[in-house]
């Protein structure tokens, strides 16, 4: 610093002039003072930052082989005084010098350059995503909203096709309910029995008819499942995995309408599924599902059935002829006089009554096509509807003989007697819990009871209690083994 | 008479009213998908706002949407809508807190 001193003066007089001249004659048209004035304060700087500019410039070169020479004041007034002549010559370039130069080199004594070209390498900071002003950073967003309009554009897509087929389905079927069905068309709100004439829409991809008013039946419930074409994750799983939509008939029949008897028909995987699933079919048919060849059914049909008499009663020719002419389509067929629907899972320490049970006709068809149906497929269908309606005419005439009948009651008898052994120890379970909880209740109430006295009494009924109890189980005994006697 | 009977299997004064099946007592018949997706979307959403989550956010959005496709018509459309509403409100709070765009996992 204090060379600064030494060095200004001379500086001054040799760098201020030409250089004012240089800059600040054009801007300023008022006299040479203010110029000499700016050139006095700001020439100081300049100075400072010209003259180890120069230096910086000699000295890094030589520092940058490793040299020993330290940096030393002899050497600044050295290169200084050898410059001094070079000055004017060297103006220019000494302006152009970057902003490290107008550092003194002694700030940097000590100070071991390990970059000395570090001027010449700029880093380029790297400007935040989001303030670069660029819509390409947000890719990622782009990508989600363009995910959620293809949803939404898959939705509007699906539902409608959806929705086409199943008025598609109805107008094709429409005349055949009609025509056996005084009520076509019910969705349970309504004041007045009146045919709706149109579909109940449960959901975007389920559909229901609710059909009644007739001979031989209590009521029809047709469902359409079709597949969930307005969700695109099913859409994409479906890919993984082909499904078709389904119909689902479900015929509610009077006591009257029917016989007491179960039976099956169906897919192969469908019997073997529906074996497991189905409270009925696990009970009644425990053998394995028979092929259905030996009745003139494809192979790929089986079937399941309470006894032999029931199949021959059920399979007769025209029978036959619908399952042979539509087995691709047919899921399964399902006669049940005790269907309670699948086994409901029992909760444990849960005595259940016995599950209700109702005599029903069930079909499930397969709509041809594997996913990609068309309105048209629909038609294809009309027969199986001929064949529900023919199926429930002849359940009504069908009539076991007396062997068959004892057979199907013994039956019975017997799932009701497993049932309620099953459900007996559960409810003596039950019982006796319940009995010791009183128990245990009582015990309580007694020696949390403070007064002396009325905990005494109270000691003395629940002992009465327990003796009756005692006399009475005796007395129960004793009957039994005069009985027995 | 007998001979229109017959012929017609309709019957007006054997006609029973529908009756929805009672899915309490059969709980195997109901899809649970919608219950979940929107249990899943509420979950996302909370994520996404307390912990200034991006990608939750979004999920939520998707969660939302997916347990809208797949309601009943039945259902409650108030619980649709406040669904979708809190995970469009997660995504919107974590854009305005951290204006930067979210990163790929990768």
């Amino acid at each position: 610093m204090r060379h600064l001193v030494f060095l200004l003066p001379a500086l001054l007089l040799l760098l201020a002039l030409p250089d004012t001249r240089g800059r600040y004659n054009d801007d300023f048209d008022d006299g040479e003072d203010i110029a000499e004035f700016d050139d006095n304060d700001f020439a100081e700087f300049e100075d400072v930052s010209e003259d180890p500019a120069v230096d910086v410039e000699k000295e890094p070169p030589p520092r940058a082989a490793p040299s020993s020479t330290p940096i030393e004041d002899d050497e600044d007034e050295a290169t200084v005084e050898n410059e001094d002549g070079q000055d004017e010559f060297e103006d220019a370039d000494a302006q152009d010098q970057d902003m490290y130069s107008k550092y003194d080199n002694e700030e940097f004594e000590g100070y071991e350059k390990t970059n000395p070209s570090f001027k010449n390498t700029l880093i380029y900071r790297e400007v935040p995503a989001h303030l670069q002003n660029s819509w390409e950073s947000y890719y990622m967003e782009i990508l989600m909203v363009t995910g959620l309009l293809a949803y939404i554009m898959n939705y509007i897509i699906g539902k409608n096709k959806n929705s086409r087929l199943a008025q598609a389905w109805f107008n094709s079927h429409r005349e055949l309910l009609e025509s056996n069905f005084a009520l076509v068309g019910d969705d349970g709100t309504s004041k007045e029995a009146t045919s709706t004439g149109k579909l109940n829409q449960e959901n975007e991809h389920i559909y229901n008819l609710w059909c009644s008013g007739r001979v031989c039946c209590e009521g029809m419930l047709i469902q359409l499942k079709f597949l969930k074409r307005q969700d695109l994750l099913n859409v994409l799983a479906r890919m993984m995995r082909p499904a078709c939509d389904q119909v689902q008939v479900k015929v509610t029949l009077n006591d009257e309408d029917m016989d007491t008897f179960v039976f099956a028909v169906g897919s192969r995987k469908a019997m073997a599924r529906l074996q497991k699933e189905m409270q009925d079919l696990s009970e009644f048919c425990g053998d394995k599902p028979k092929s259905g060849a030996k009745y003139g059914v494809p192979e790929s049909l089986s079937i399941l059935s309470e006894m032999g008499e029931v199949t021959d009663g059920v399979m007769d020719n025209k029978m036959v002829h619908y399952l042979t002419s539509h087995a691709e389509k047919i899921e399964s067929i399902h006669f049940s006089d005790q269907f309670s629907g699948p086994k409901v899972m029992q909760e444990e320490g849960q005595p259940l009554k016995l599950p209700e049970t109702k005599k029903t006709l069930l079909f499930t068809f397969n709509v041809p096509g594997m996913g990609n149906t068309s309105p048209k497929d629909m038609d294809s269908l009309l027969p199986l509807m001929n064949m529900v309606i023919y199926s429930i005419d002849k359940v009504r005439k069908l009539r076991l003989n007396r062997e068959g009948k004892q057979k199907a009651d013994r039956n019975r008898a017997r799932v009701e007697e497993n049932f309620l052994k099953q459900t007996h120890t559960q409810r003596q379970e039950a019982a006796q819990t319940r009995r010791e909880e009183k128990k245990r209740a009582e015990k309580e109430r007694i020696m949390n009871e403070e007064d002396p006295d009325r905990q005494r009494r109270l000691e003395e009924a629940a002992q009465r209690r327990e003796q009756k109890k005692l006399e009475k189980k005796q007395m129960k005994m004793k009957q039994i083994k005069v009985k027995a006697m | 008479m007998t001979a229109n009977n017959m012929a017609d299997p309709r019957r007006p004064s054997k006609i029973f009213r529908y009756k929805p099946p009672n899915t309490e007592t059969n709980p195997t018949l109901e899809d649970p998908t919608p219950d979940y997706m929107n249990l899943l979307g509420m979950v996302f959403s909370m994520c996404g706002l307390m912990l200034k989550l991006k990608w939750c956010a979004w999920i939520a959005v998707y969660c939302s949407f997916i347990s809208f496709a797949n309601s009943r018509s039945s259902e409650d459309t108030k619980q649709m809508m406040s669904s979708f509403m809190l995970s469009i409100s997660a995504v919107v709070m974590s854009y305005l807190q951290n204006p930067q765009p979210m990163s790929p996992p990768w």
